[in-house]
């Protein structure tokens, strides 16, 4: 995938690709500026309809979130999970239990639902992380329904049952309660860009790597001494705990959590859209959370027929960009032609430190 | 003890029909690496299809029981197996070079639109079969129930499989399916026709998925639009069991899997049934993590 | 490649903002339609309880005809705004969003219990009434919100005639099972607990799983207990195939359900045979609205969709739209008035399931609740 290119080529290239970027970064930063600034400019319109679309805007930033996290595991490791609703279970469940039993506030329960759902990962993906593909898929879907399972049973008395748990409070930040569809627009959308930076930040590094040399070639990586165990099971744990966050903020979002929320059904949603928007690309990730979202709810129209609809577009829509709408580029390694020349990043290479 | 032996009665007859839905998952996916979640809906449609001819056309009180249930059957499996084949060349044959996720997306996809079309066309509330297709009997042996119509469906099941093993093992078709499962490329040297393989693998496929969802039609008496999620997660997963990719292990997979449930149900608790069979499924797959009987198909590095 | 695919998404995001604006925006929308009253229905016409929605919706707007027909409210016409919830809390929160928006003066809605307490909030935020059809369980009207009401009852009034209409037919030994859903769990609960403050306790408690067809071993394990009368809190499919099942080991053990049993497509599931015995208690079914309204309206519809509403519930949704528009053609199209005339004019109204009235808390007074059987010919028949 990643072969070099010619030096002389590449460096021409590049600065041609490289006075596009600018632009194109400029209409990127303007495109999340007009994105932010949309509540305001609801209110300023006067619009009736800014609470619905909020609410919409906030649930996809949610599930963009799930996906950005679920993407770590299936588009970054290549692992394939189908179970992600599962961490997102507990991390909701958790909070709701801290803070109706405990009277925690919200975001104190934050990371212990992050570290709740990380630890829950590790306990359940050890002994099966060594499965390969479609196996691993059919055991997280069943980790998955067992989760449902035991929501539903009340298990430890920890979940009230099939009524869930309810009356779960809104988060406070900084004294500032977050109540109304635009506080949760910003609070959602803010961890949305958060955890883009962090897991762009993640992508580049020596553990990003190790993960893309795992889904490309799990039994190179292995041979070239990477700890593929290892590097899966932290996937997996980082992925669960951004899921488990996600569910603090869909618990006090909520109010009230019940056990259909945590279905094989949604674990399928976030699985379509890492795989629909460009598995392993966060920009194409939080598309797809646009579209598969978004389209359930511009098809209301058709009424009964409306997930008809929706299922034909999936369809169609893979079969148009098999890849993914907006795949990742294939990353290119420029030759260090003049040897004396460094590149921002190469240090790193150079680096033999085995910490991650 | 005497309890015991009712509860694999039971057992047997819900895995015989895990284990034909099984069969679909298992054909495809030895052939082509795909999981075809649109499965379990075509399962569906098969029961809809018999809804049409047994109870909307009444075909048994026109033709009695056995020759009505004769014919559907054959007419069910005409038409899931037509069905299976436009899902083929609509949703996954533009998706054969393509990432293989691609294809697990597609067919997520097209199994909604296809639940929702049975939802259209017959509604979405529950239909009843007629109750009285066949006559409730119930046979006693030593001391135990076991109703015909449980012996129907089980060997119903049983013979379907048993005719799909011959076919698969002694017949020249049988040993090109074989033969594309294990390497497409090298059986495409060797003058198989893989495209042909493939377009079999989805006649076959539904026809047995569709197959088993008029025989749920008729012992249970009850249908509805979703009914295909709860099956077709319960076969996959007992084509996992089994060894995906093989057609022995979907068998046994699916027999066990009624078997777990059943026993899970009796003696531990009938609210984590489910779980339960999960559980075993994980437990199975640490232990043997291609399944019990893997399919004999060397790992494409 | 990169640039090319940004202008997409950025496209796509808009295209899908402007849309949800336009068609959400009461500026565009009723600008043809100026006078028009909005009620809003808020129901599962999707997902796995799409029938009990699809009904709601079919005898909403059967009811609305007849009042635009009859010239509208004060002069205008109602229009029924339909949001799909999906039969999940996170589907109906986007639902009620998008109803409230559309400018819906009151709404009829939901079936299930955690569905309607996922937007309780967001309606009584807005001030918006809503009047729930299928949502038995307690706590929904125990909140204080002063803009929810029901018309159907609730878990603990059935639990109530359900403990007592078996401890009235001599039953002494019952055997509980429910589906593990919300409603199923609830009603077995409150009949468990009513039981056992009558010195009655039950030799069997345990959950089946709703959707599943085979509930043989349940029944063997049951069986094993020697109960004198099954009670299943659950729905009607299942409850059909345990019928069917019980007959087929033939054992003859009573059977009585809730009112999630009200269905004629039971006894077709089940066969007459089997079906015949069976008790349940539920408001008044259709054949027994007796009420020249209620004759009326079932005329109606069985001519439009050549078929009666499948479940009661569909009735009681018709009953929430009914009381909505007597609310408005006395005092106006206004939400909060509307819920004030609910709460304390609303009198004995004559509804399709008999007369409604709200008590504080929003739920509807009175005894509804009937005991049938199913006959030898298939029919709910009712006992006193």
């Amino acid at each position: 995938m990643s072969l070099a290119r010619h030096p002389l080529a590449q460096s021409q290239k590049s600065q041609r690709l490289d006075h596009q970027r600018h632009d194109f970064r400029f209409l990127q930063i303007a495109g999340v500026g007009l994105f932010l600034a949309l509540p305001f400019i609801f209110a300023s319109l006067g619009l009736t309809s800014a609470p619905y679309i909020l609410d919409l805007l906030s649930m996809i930033g949610l599930y963009a979130l799930l996906a950005l996290s679920l993407n770590v595991i299936l588009g970054m490791a290549g692992l394939f999970h189908m179970g992600h609703a599962a961490f997102f279970a507990v991390g909701a469940y958790v909070t709701a239990n801290l803070n109706l039993t405990y009277g925690w506030s919200i975001m104190a329960t934050l990371p212990v639902a992050a570290v709740a759902s990380g630890f829950m990962a590790l306990l359940v993906a050890f002994p099966v992380i060594h499965l390969r593909g479609d196996y691993l898929l059919i055991v997280t879907i069943g980790i998955v329904e067992i989760v449902k399972i035991a929501l539903t049973n009340d298990i430890f008395g920890w979940t009230g049952g099939p009524n869930g748990l309810i009356g779960v409070s809104r988060p406070v930040i900084f004294g500032y309660r977050v109540v109304k569809p635009h506080d949760f627009f910003y609070l959602i959308w803010l961890m949305v860009g958060i955890s883009t930076l962090l897991f762009h930040w993640l992508e580049n590094s020596r553990f990003g790597r190790a993960l893309k040399y795992i889904k490309e070639d799990t039994v190179a990586a292995e041979g070239m001494g990477v700890n593929t165990t290892a590097y899966k099971l932290m996937a997996f744990v980082i992925g669960a705990a951004w899921a488990g966050m996600a569910g603090t903020i869909f618990a006090s979002k909520m109010r009230a959590i019940s056990p259909e929320s945590f279905t094989f059904g949604e674990s399928v949603i976030m699985f379509t859209i890492v795989i629909l928007g460009g598995s392993g690309h966060q920009k194409g990730v939080i598309l797809g959370a646009f579209l598969v979202m978004g389209l359930p709810e511009l098809f209301r129209q058709f009424q009964d027929t409306r997930l008809l609809v929706y299922g034909a577009a999936l369809v169609a829509m893979m079969i148009f960009r098999p890849q993914g709408l907006w795949p990742p580029k294939p990353r290119l390694y420029r030759l260090p032609a003049p040897y004396d020349q460094k590149y921002p990043g190469e240090e790193k290479l150079k680096d033999g430190d085995r910490s991650c | 003890m005497a309890h015991f032996v009712e509860q694999i009665i039971f057992g047997l007859t819900v895995g015989s029909v895990y284990a034909l839905i099984a069969l679909g998952y298992t054909m495809v996916y030895g052939v082509m690496k795909l999981i075809n979640f649109a499965h379990g809906e075509l399962f569906a449609l098969g029961a809809f299809v018999g809804y049409i001819f047994l109870v909307t056309l009444n075909w048994g009180g026109l033709l009695g029981p056995a020759l009505a249930i004769g014919c559907v059957a054959i007419i069910v499996c005409v038409a899931t197996a037509l069905a299976g084949h436009a899902l083929e060349r609509v949703a996954y044959r533009p998706l054969r070079h393509s990432d293989r996720l691609a294809a697990v997306v597609s067919a997520l996809g097209a199994s909604i639109f296809l639940q929702n079309v049975i939802m259209v066309v017959w509604g979405a509330q529950y239909r009843a079969f007629n109750a009285s297709l066949l006559p409730t009997i119930v046979w006693r042996v030593a001391g135990q129930s076991v109703p015909l119509i449980r012996v129907f469906v089980f060997l119903t099941a049983v013979v379907t499989m048993a005719g799909l093993y011959l076919f698969i093992n002694r017949t020249r078709f049988g040993l090109a399916i074989r033969a594309a499962a294990i390497d497409q490329g090298a059986a495409k040297l060797m003058g198989v026709d893989v495209r042909k393989v493939i377009a079999v693998v989805f006649l076959i496929g539904p026809a047995l998925g569709g197959l088993a969802g008029l025989l749920v039609g008729i012992y249970y008496g009850q249908i509805n639009f979703n009914m295909g999620q709860m099956y077709g997660l319960k076969a996959f997963t007992a084509a996992v069991i089994g060894g995906i990719g093989n057609i022995g292990g979907a068998m046994i997979g699916g027999l066990l899997l009624g078997l777990l449930e059943t026993l899970g149900d009796a003696y531990i608790s009938g609210a984590w049934k489910d779980a339960l069979a999960f559980v075993a499924l994980i437990l199975i797959l640490v232990f043997r993590p291609t399944g019990i009987l893997p399919e004999r198909v060397a790992e494409k590095l | 490649m990169g640039k090319f695919f940004f202008q997409v998404t950025f496209l796509a995001m808009a295209v899908l903002v402007a849309s949800a604006i336009s068609m959400t925006s009461p500026s565009i929308t009723s600008s043809w339609a100026a006078s028009t009253i909005k009620v809003g229905v808020m129901g599962p016409t999707t997902g796995s309880w799409a029938s009990e929605g699809q009904d709601m919706v079919k005898v909403i707007e059967i009811l609305a005809d007849q009042i635009n027909a009859k010239g509208g409210l004060r002069g205008d016409k109602v229009e029924v705004v339909v949001g799909d919830d999906g039969g999940t809390p996170k589907s109906a929160t986007l639902a009620a969003q998008r109803l409230l928006t559309l400018g819906v003066v009151a709404v009829v809605g939901t079936y299930g219990s955690s569905v309607t307490e996922a937007t309780q909030d967001i309606y009584d935020e807005a001030g918006v009434p809503q009047i729930a059809t299928g949502s038995t369980s307690i706590r929904l009207s125990e909140k204080g919100l002063k803009k929810f009401f029901r018309t159907c009852p609730r878990d603990d009034e059935q639990g109530r005639v359900l403990a007592g209409k078996v401890k009235e037919l001599g039953f002494s030994r019952p055997a509980i099972v429910h589906d593990n859903t919300s409603y199923a769990k609830g009603l077995a609960d409150e009949a468990r607990a009513i039981f056992k403050s009558q010195g009655i306790s039950e030799v069997y408690y345990d959950a089946i799983n709703p959707g599943d067809r085979d509930f043989a071993v349940a029944l063997s394990k049951i069986q094993a207990q020697n109960p004198d009368i099954i009670v299943f809190t659950g729905y009607y499919p299942e409850a059909a195939m345990i019928l069917r099942q019980k007959r087929e080991k033939g054992w003859n053990v009573p059977v009585i359900g809730g009112d999630a049993t009200n269905n004629r497509t039971l006894v077709e599931i089940a066969g007459r045979a089997a079906a015949a015995g069976y008790y349940f208690v539920s408001p008044p079914s259709l054949g027994d609205m007796k009420t020249p309204e209620a004759v009326e309206f079932l005329k109606v519809y069985q001519a439009k969709h050549n078929s009666l509403p499948s479940s009661v519930w569909a009735v009681l949704a018709g009953d929430a739209f009914q009381v909505i528009a007597e609310a408005i053609g006395n005092v106006g199209a206004d939400s909060t008035k509307i819920a004030t005339y609910l709460h304390n004019d609303l009198k004995d109204f004559k509804g399709l399931s008999g007369s409604i009235s709200f008590d504080e808390k929003g739920d509807r007074i009175g005894e509804v609740y009937r005991l049938y059987q199913v006959d030898e010919q298939g029919d709910f028949s009712l006992r006193e």
